[in-house]
């Protein structure tokens, strides 16, 4: 029996070949998008759970009200752990994680700069990243060890065995090799090349058991059975014994296993993350099966009445309803199993190009059992869900009626496929005003003035020997011509690294918490950066060396500080004053996406980590280039000369909307196609249903035009619907995701208005193929039919 | 006594009137018997036909078939009683053009649940009996109308039906071809299978051994 329906089923696809092939590429897009959008889910789900006590380890965060809001965020005081450890009984492991630190690695003539850490001699045991050679327990014992991953063992040792093997850090410690980690997973949120003993900060003198400074992450793993509500509860006070500054700061343990996912909070309650995204897309991939599985409906069961013959001798000659409706769905699943094959070409051609479109290593893992498992289950799954109707349909016709030929042309069965048709559509319709706004915000983001003159205008990482050579540096790049200004910082002018809501102004409301973007700079970061000065003067050592204690503003720092005449104002921070100089107009420091937020701009007395370097305009930039990294060479020899070009990194803010807004057009173009797929083939159904209602019309003396008017008005008015529909819930979608950003378009009415207007050509250039075609068709021919 | 029609009637509503298909039938069919059904176009033929072969209803009345009230049976009985012992033929054939006639011949088996091997012999015997066995691979279109209702003959026989209902069967034939399946009805009809026949022609129909004269649903 089984292998009959195989034979109809096979040679049904064959007789129909066109038909077939609409069907099967429909639904083996849908296929494909699902199971890509399924691989990147189950990767980022992923994140972290291959740590054995996943289940039991927990970031340390605070909970503190700022102003009117509460703050929760994840840095802790470094004392913070040993306090943990000492007085909670229920904790089996603390570690500390210092943030990811560049160093440079020297082996011989080797130099390598690689990423990693400090810990606790208890991080591996919290985290299970697996050691391949060391032991567990000793690896952190001595000051002087390093634990290093495979990949980089390989990069510094080669093929010798490292363990055991000195390199010197950041040319000045020697460090032996104690530990070899297998290479940390793709989906870890840790990541890192080397971890070195948190002994190794008491020894720089890094450490500091000051509670006010909360600058690392503390991880805890509570022991087996330990009621995490009760622990939350004694925990939350811990601060109130040792914090003299903000005793009534809360602590606050947060699944670990939550931190990629989730961890973002307002006013102190988890709101999502990560998790969002996912979402999103896990909702537009099943959106976009379910219309390719609609088109699969619509398409077999369009073809019904070539099927009811069938269906009536079947039945004539033995076929229950259930053989029928078991045939109807191996059909279904034959071509939903071939459409896998087809999809299973699709993923292995853009899994790659998808893996870089949204930026993760994904691939698809053909020997886990549980990939063929699932592909099995969505194939079986997707081949009963469009086939049920067409089954259910087509195994109740009666057979004394399709077999006498009294057959009626079931006009009420298009019902629903109609509503079908519409609910294509709408998506499609939602689909294309969001690539439309996204492209739209996309594009005046872009727009928006920075501020600056990002133009030639690199920066370098302070390291080695920079510090102590700065001004010899600094000279020589501006003697040597490459250099037109330099200026020393304390972060790229793309980024804020430090804030602060205790600048204190004359007249400041004691409540006031605003956040501060504090920037702190050596000299001339005007004449660097190309910042615009609204008052006051540029920061000039030379001429007024107090300038070290001097401040520019930006003028949402004015506005906070509500200052007439800034220029000469005092403002503290650290217990220094610090005068006013000038005023420079707004720019972007941080997203161009959100409001600019008042900035202080501090002169030399502070700390600095980077050299920002304008470039010589008149020489070219692979020359100027040439010349600076030989200076750095010269006065840092130990270091590889690396920097960064400003406009690169301002523009690398857009790379997350960029890829949401490609990501958004890839899946608008897809639902646009699968929908006409499902648009054509009703079209054509209808024309063959209605093919002697043409001819009767021809006869009597219609035009070819006025009956290809009459064919496609009602497919139109379905369009019409789907717009009526589409428009309320894109408006509501479009609108919630532009609320992220304070930077933001407004939308217009035409957006919907165009994307109504596209869909109803695109629907009119599908249906009216088929109409020309039924219309121009000889009425001798299609009455003679009957 | 193979089957029994008492006061059927079936009738559709139109326009808030009743219009009769069929009216007050009374019919006693024996086994072996070789009936004709005739009567102009929209007498009710081909419904009491569909009416004797269960696939449609009736409004009132009673048909008993092998000593079983018919009208009382559920789906399912009901349906298991045709496929055992109701075979069709139909005016134009209706053949599965996507199956060869061998295949064609082995569907009936395979809803019956026949073994494989049962079902390979009775196919074979079956084409030999029809003398078709080198059109065995070849598809429905490949075939003259003649040997098309060839095949449709054999497989309404093929299950060993008791009762074989034939809808104008020769009405798509030239005359040798319509000469050919009615001598077939009688050769089967002697080996004992009952036939009913629906048929506009005369001479066809002189092939029974009862003419029973329709007109507007009434027998006449």
């Amino acid at each position: 029996m089984f292998k009959n329906y195989l034979k109809i089923a096979w040679r049904n696809l064959l007789r129909n070949k066109s038909f077939s092939l609409l069907n099967i590429i429909g639904l083996s897009i849908g296929l494909a998008v699902t199971a890509i959008i399924t691989i990147w889910i189950n990767f980022e789900m992923g994140y972290d759970r291959f740590h054995v006590n996943i289940d039991r380890v927990y970031e340390v965060n605070n909970i503190y009200p700022i102003g009117d809001e509460i703050l929760t965020w994840n840095s802790t005081p470094k004392v913070m752990a040993e306090v943990i450890k000492k007085d909670y009984p229920e904790v089996e492991a603390v570690s500390r994680y210092y943030f990811n630190t560049s160093f440079l690695f020297a082996k011989d003539e080797k130099r390598i700069k690689s990423t990693g850490t400090i810990v606790d001699s208890d991080f591996l045991k919290i985290f299970t990243f697996p050691l391949l050679q060391g032991n567990l327990n000793t690896v952190f014992e001595d000051v002087n060890s390093v634990v290093i991953t495979e990949t980089f063992a390989k990069k510094l040792f080669g093929s010798k065995s490292p363990i055991g093997q000195l390199v010197t850090i950041d040319n000045s410690d020697s460090f032996k090799v104690t530990g070899i980690l297998k290479d940390l997973p793709k989906n870890s949120s840790f990541n890192f090349e080397f971890l070195l003993p948190w002994a190794y900060l008491h020894q720089k003198g890094w450490s500091d058991d000051n509670w006010g400074n909360n600058s690392v992450a503390t991880y805890v793993m509570l022991k087996k059975g330990t009621d995490f509500k009760s622990f939350s509860k004694k925990i939350k006070t811990l601060r109130e014994r040792y914090d003299k500054g903000s005793p009534k700061m809360k602590t606050m343990l947060y699944p670990y296993s939550r931190t990629w996912l989730y961890g973002e909070f307002k006013n102190g309650v988890e709101t999502g993350g990560r998790i969002d995204i996912i979402r999103m897309f896990g909702i537009i991939a099943a959106i976009i099966l379910i219309i390719a599985c609609i088109n699969f409906m619509n398409l077999s069961t369009a073809r019904s009445e070539k099927r009811a013959k069938e269906v009536g001798i079947r039945k004539v000659i033995g076929a229950e309803k259930g053989a029928l409706i078991a045939q109807f769905l191996g059909e279904s699943i034959l071509i939903s199993f071939l459409a896998a094959l087809l999809a299973f070409i699709f993923i292995l051609v853009t899994l790659p190009s998808f893996s870089i479109l949204i930026d993760k290593p994904i691939a698809l893992d053909l020997t886990n059992s549980s990939f063929w498992l699932a592909a099995l289950g969505i194939i079986i799954l997707t081949g009963i869900l469009a086939g049920s109707y067409p089954a259910l349909y087509l195994s109740a016709f009666k057979p004394s009626a399709v077999l006498k030929g009294t057959f009626k042309k079931m006009n009420s069965s298009i019902t629903p496929r109609k509503v079908l048709v519409v609910l294509q559509f709408a998506a499609a319709i939602i689909f294309i005003t969001a690539s439309i706004i996204v492209m739209q915000q996309l594009n005046k983001v872009q727009d928006r003035q920075a501020g600056y003159n990002k133009n030639n205008l690199i920066y370098t990482e302070i390291e080695g020997d920079m510090e102590k050579n700065y001004n010899l540096i600094k000279n020589e790049l501006l003697r040597s011509g490459a250099a037109s200004s330099v200026t020393k910082t304390n972060a790229p002018m793309t980024e804020s690294m430090s804030n602060t809501w205790d600048i204190k102004w004359e007249g400041k409301d004691p409540n006031d918490k605003t956040l501060v973007n504090r920037f702190i700079v050596d000299d001339a970061i005007i004449k660097t950066t190309g910042m615009q000065l609204i008052a006051g003067r540029d920061f000039d050592l030379k001429k007024y060396p107090t300038d070290s204690t001097a401040v520019i503003l930006n003028e949402s720092a004015v506005k906070l500080m509500n200052f007439n005449d800034p220029v000469g104002k005092i403002i503290k921070d650290f217990g220094i004053d610090w005068h006013v100089i000038g005023v420079a107009k707004d720019f972007v420091l941080k997203s161009p996406f959100q409001k600019i937020e008042p900035l202080v701009i501090q002169g030399a007395k502070g700390w600095f980590s980077f050299i920002h370097i304008k470039l010589n305009k008149e020489v070219s930039t692979s020359e100027n280039l040439a010349v600076i990294e030989a200076i750095f060479k010269k006065y840092n020899p130990e270091y590889p000369f690396s920097y960064e070009f400003i406009d690169s990194a301002y523009a690398s803010k857009f790379d997350d909307q960029k890829r949401i807004g490609r990501l958004v057009n890839l899946f608008t173009l897809l639902t646009i196609f699968i929908s006409c797929l499902g648009l054509f083939g009703l079209a054509s159904y209808m024309a063959e249903n209605r093919i002697k209602e043409i001819g009767i019309r021809k006869v009597l003396g219609a035009s070819v035009q006025s009956i290809t008017t009459l064919l496609s008005i009602d497919f139109l008015k379905l369009v019409l619907i789907a717009i009526v529909i589409a428009v309320p819930i894109s408006w509501y979608l479009t609108s919630s995701w532009l609320e992220e950003f304070a930077f933001r378009i407004t939308i217009s009415w035409w957006i919907f208005l165009a994307a109504g207007v596209l869909a109803l050509v695109i629907a009119f250039f599908t249906v009216g193929y088929q109409a020309i075609k039924a219309a121009v068709v000889n009425p001798v021919k299609s009455l003679r039919s009957e | 006594m193979l089957l029994e029609l008492k006061n059927i009637f079936k009738w559709v509503n139109s326009g808030g009137q009743r219009v009769f298909l069929l009216k007050d039938i009374n019919l006693k069919v024996d086994e072996g018997d070789f009936i004709s059904i005739m009567g102009p176009s929209g007498s009710g033929k081909s419904t009491l036909l569909n009416v004797m072969g269960m696939l449609d209803g009736f409004n009132e009345g009673e048909y008993n078939f092998l000593e079983q009230s018919v009208h009382t049976l559920k789906e399912k009985k009901r349906a298991t009683l045709y496929k055992e012992y109701i075979g069709f033929v139909f005016q134009s054939y209706h053949l599965l053009d996507e199956l060869t006639v061998q295949e064609n011949l082995e569907m009936p088996l395979l809803y019956k649940k026949f073994k494989g091997s049962e079902r390979k012999a009775m196919v074979a015997d079956m084409l030999d009996r029809f003398n078709i066995v080198g059109k065995k691979d070849l598809f429905p279109a490949q075939l003259s109308g003649g040997q098309q209702q060839l095949v449709g003959v054999a497989r309404a026989l093929i299950a060993n039906p008791k009762l074989i209902l034939a809808d104008e069967p020769t009405g798509n034939l030239n005359s040798n071809q319509s000469e050919e399946i009615m001598q077939l009805f009688q050769q089967l009809n002697k080996e004992g299978v009952t036939i009913i026949q629906v048929t506009h022609s005369e001479k066809n129909a002189q092939y029974g051994k009862r003419i029973i004269q329709l007109l507007d649903g009434r027998m006449v």
